[in-house]
């Protein structure tokens, strides 16, 4: 048990990682307004990004830039999950520009960015027919 | 009380991935399966091979290329995408 525990401290920047993870799915399963929503997938996407630099991290390592100042033996810290996460990073600016605009359009379309409330104007629309809605 | 259960979930859920963290390999060890050839070929070459100083830009621009140059297209649908959400004009 003891043991167990002393591997998962020594691997803490992952338990920082699963931490951001479990507040972001929090926040999109319980908040009902849009744009809060929005924010929790980012900041999920920020755990993805963690767990990923974290991973290619090592002790004493150094950014992966060569200068031709400083020689011997240097450590570079691994820059594949960097360069990965910069694609990683694109598409989750693409996503959050997305839903914005739709967010958007159902604001205008609406008046609200509530879920709940969206939900609710919808089904009274169904209920007095399809002659108003848009 | 959707709260609740969705409190619930995330707990169990969590719980798992905290058990894997201990599996996971040693933080910041040279020599994790994530330190692999690649990545010291990476090191290794990135100057001979690219001319750039700044690995992970050699890597974005020059060994991934492709994957640079699709990704430009995924940033470019999303803009026609937002472009054609937002129009005016359309009800």
């Amino acid at each position: 048990m003891g043991d167990l525990l002393q591997r998962i401290l020594q691997n803490y920047p992952y338990i920082f990682a699963l931490a951001l993870f479990g507040i972001g799915t929090f926040t999109v399963l319980t908040h009902s307004n849009l744009l809060k929503k929005v924010i929790g997938i980012n900041i999920m996407e920020g755990s993805t990004y963690l767990f990923f630099i974290a991973a290619g991290n090592i002790r004493g390592g150094v950014a992966p830039i060569k200068d031709m100042v400083s020689q011997g033996d240097v450590v570079y810290v691994n820059p594949l999950p960097q360069a990965l996460m910069l694609t990683g990073i694109v598409v989750s600016v693409s996503v959050t520009a997305l839903s914005l605009a739709l967010i958007m359009r159902l604001y205008k379309l609406y008046g609200t960015i509530d879920a709940k409330e969206i939900h609710r104007i919808r089904k009274e629309v169904r209920a007095n027919g399809n002659s108003n809605q848009r | 009380m959707s709260r609740n259960i969705a409190a619930f979930l995330l707990v169990c859920i969590g719980l798992v991935m905290f058990l894997a963290i201990a599996e996971l390999p040693l933080y910041g060890s040279p020599d994790t399966p994530v330190q692999n050839y690649v990545a010291k070929r990476y090191v290794s070459g990135a100057l001979s091979d690219t001319g750039a100083l700044n690995m992970v830009a050699s890597i974005v621009i020059d060994y991934r290329a492709y994957d640079t140059l699709i990704e430009t297209t995924v940033l470019f649908t999303s803009i026609i995408a937002v472009f054609l959400v937002l129009k005016k004009g359309t009800n």
